[in-house]
């Protein structure tokens, strides 16, 4: 009995466990790593990916995806740069990111709602085409001379930098949504089974446009951050985020199948990639060893995803199988 | 019948696209027989998501259109062998009068440009050259451009010195050439100058600037950043901007990008070899008009731009040329 709580609470809280652990070692094999100055590195590293993963994770627990959020996180932030330097307003800029976030993935959402394209396809026809729109925007050139626009991802509030403050706000945000509302549990209903959620009254349609407009806000946001933090504005820019996203999804303990994924999962999956990134570089692995890291940390997280859902459904089929004995037996008696 | 709809739709979108894709080629032909001895040239950009080969193709398109008989078609090889070699062969198949082609991996695109050879097309390469009998280059030499950084860099980087080293894609020649550079003109001749770490970041100014966060951390102190190219030596510059131990960190870059130059201007970066897009089009351009005309045969082009090495004393001159093609706004 004690060994089997023992091994809920391991299941339950094994994300954690990895994330303390390996805080623990980075700590140990390196003397810089617990400086105040390199963990608030990471932390400001690490923010617009876990931005995204937020993102991707309503997605996924939903049965969707978005492959689109690099191309048009480059596109909502050129376009916020423009509009910064023609009108001057902090405000503008940050709006017109939004806006762009919002309306690619409004049209992500029509295309999988209205249209029946499978998310994948979907959103691999908006990488390519939010990608182009911001090199002709551009004409392939990077904005420079950003001045005051850099206070997004190069200022800080009190001490905390401001894309860890937006990662802050976004993370309560995205957390309150999952376990207070009623459109947050119902994403778990639609990535379970969606022919179910239909059926129970859920507006399976409506929700979609929902999350993908969420997604929309959130890559515009991650927009902003990203190219006020490198002080230009980079057209090609982010090319693969939307895998750093999914990655820390994935590792966090999201279900590629859908149903399944917490919002304190996905942060910590987000700091899990961000000291192993950070260690790496701090130890002088060479990138190649990295990428090669990364592939075995991902195939490692879906393992493990994949054995806990078999676990459960042995789980479920056996405790299926004591009642109907139990019930066969009541019937004898 | 909702399907029908959309396929009927979808066929009538191709239908039209076709169309305007005809009336405009024939508007393009009624325009080329306005002129008189218009020759038709094709030019296979690398990719147009590369700012450098952005900013090339838009200088070959402004330094054809100042010849008058000569008309240029941009195509984009999106960084991808397989398009390129394709954009090859329907140039070929094309008719085209010349070929310049950017090639994205030389060794891909060859047996192709060995096809336009063999269609009797004068074809040219250029940033980077690929060999190949038969054909003419004009290109920037990657070891000159590092080069000249070299020798700025004997004499400015202090006596045992920590450096950081970063470079470009894996196997791309440019980044490797560069390198090669730094190792044969400085390295091998600063024995006391230190490499406490070396990595890819392909380019790009944010894996730049990661990196050298991390880097910050671990080893302290780092008095210069040698980059392969501009954008990742103001990503590691940026890493380190508000930091006061890092005021006297110099920098060292290839191309003499726009941002370079006002990194160079505000004391933040310490040189750059300059890769002129404008010389390159130039160069191209004259190149392939003497060819065409018979003032030349292709295969005695074999032609290499400057590398002006861009400091302090000269960044004025390259500011006020990117002020005048509109990447510097003031």
């Amino acid at each position: 009995m004690k060994n089997s709580k023992a091994r809920d609470f391991i299941h339950k809280f094994s994300i954690y466990i990895i994330l303390v652990a390996m805080f623990i070692i980075c700590a140990i094999v390196n003397d810089n790593f617990l400086s105040a100055r390199n963990l608030i590195n990471v932390a400001r590293q690490l923010s617009v990916g876990t931005i995204l993963a937020y993102g991707e994770m309503l997605l996924v627990i939903a049965g969707l995806i978005d492959l689109s959020v690099g191309s048009v996180l480059a596109l909502a932030g050129v376009l916020s740069i423009a509009a910064y330097q023609s009108t001057g307003s902090l405000l503008v800029g940050f709006l017109v990111a939004i806006a762009v976030g919002v309306a690619c993935n409004f049209i992500n959402a029509i295309l999988v709602t209205h249209f029946d394209v499978p998310a994948f396809i979907a959103t691999l026809a908006m990488q390519m085409s939010a990608r182009g729109a911001a090199l002709r925007f551009t004409n392939g050139q990077n904005l420079l001379q950003l001045k005051d626009y850099t206070v997004f991802g190069q200022g800080n509030l009190g001490p905390i930098p401001m894309p860890v403050v937006f990662m802050i706000i976004i993370t309560i945000i995205t957390w309150y949504i999952m376990t207070h509302t009623r459109f947050g549990r119902s994403l778990y209903a639609i990535g379970g089974n969606e022919g179910a959620a239909i059926a129970s009254g859920i507006n399976v349609k409506r929700n979609k446009y929902i999350i993908y407009i969420i997604n929309g806000i959130f890559a515009g946001i991650a927009g902003v951050l990203f190219m006020s933090r490198v002080n230009a504005g980079l057209p090609n820019g982010a090319v693969g985020y939307e895998m750093e996203g999914l990655t820390a999804t994935i590792v966090g303990g999201t279900s590629f199948s859908g149903g399944v994924g917490t919002t304190m999962g996905t942060l910590a999956g987000g700091f899990i990639i961000g000291f192993l990134n950070n260690i790496m570089n701090l130890m002088g692995v060479d990138s190649y060893v990295q990428q090669i890291v990364k592939g075995i940390i991902i195939a490692l997280a879906v393992v493990a995803d994949i054995r806990s859902k078999n676990k459960k459904t042995q789980k479920v089929i056996l405790a299926a199988d004591d009642n109907d004995d139990k019930k066969e037996k009541a019937a004898a008696k | 019948m909702k399907k029908k709809v959309i396929s009927a739709i979808l066929c009538a979108a191709m239908v039209s696209t076709m169309a305007v894709g005809c009336s405009s080629s024939d508007s393009k032909k009624d325009s080329k027989s306005d002129k008189k001895d218009g020759y038709k040239v094709a030019y296979i950009a690398r990719a147009q998501e590369d700012s450098f080969a952005a900013w090339l193709a838009d200088e070959m398109r402004a330094a054809f259109k100042k010849t008058g008989d000569m008309s240029l078609e941009v195509f984009d090889g999106e960084a991808n062998d397989e398009k390129e070699n394709s954009i090859i062969e329907n140039c070929i198949a094309n008719g085209y009068d010349g070929i310049i082609v950017q090639a994205n991996n030389g060794e891909a695109q060859l047996p192709y440009i060995q096809q336009i050879v063999e269609a009797d097309i004068p074809c040219i390469t250029t940033n980077p050259r690929v060999e190949c009998e038969g054909t003419g280059s004009v290109d920037a030499d990657p070891y000159e451009q590092a080069k000249v950084n070299c020798e700025l860099a004997l004499k400015k980087i202090p006596k045992n010195a920590k450096v950081v080293v970063l470079q470009g894609p894996a196997g791309n020649f440019h980044s490797t050439k560069r390198r090669e550079a730094w190792k044969k003109e400085f390295f091998d001749k600063r024995s006391d100058v230190k490499i406490l770490a070396e990595d890819i970041a392909n380019w790009n100014k944010d894996e730049a600037m990661q990196l050298m966060e991390d880097w910050v951390q671990a080893y302290g102190k780092i008095d210069a950043v040698i980059s392969m190219n501009d954008n990742m030596a103001a990503g590691a510059i940026e890493a380190v901007k508000d930091n006061a131990k890092y005021k006297n960190m110099q920098a060292y870059g290839v191309d003499g990008t726009a941002e370079a130059c006002l990194l160079i201007k505000e004391g933040k970066m310490t040189s750059t070899g300059l890769q002129s897009a404008i010389d390159l089009a130039k160069m191209n351009t004259e190149a392939m008009h003497d060819v065409l005309t018979g003032k030349k045969k292709v295969t005695d082009i074999n032609d290499n731009v400057p590398a002006p090495l861009i400091t302090s004393d000269n960044v004025d001159e390259y500011i006020q040329m990117y002020k005048d093609n509109g990447q510097i706004k003031e």
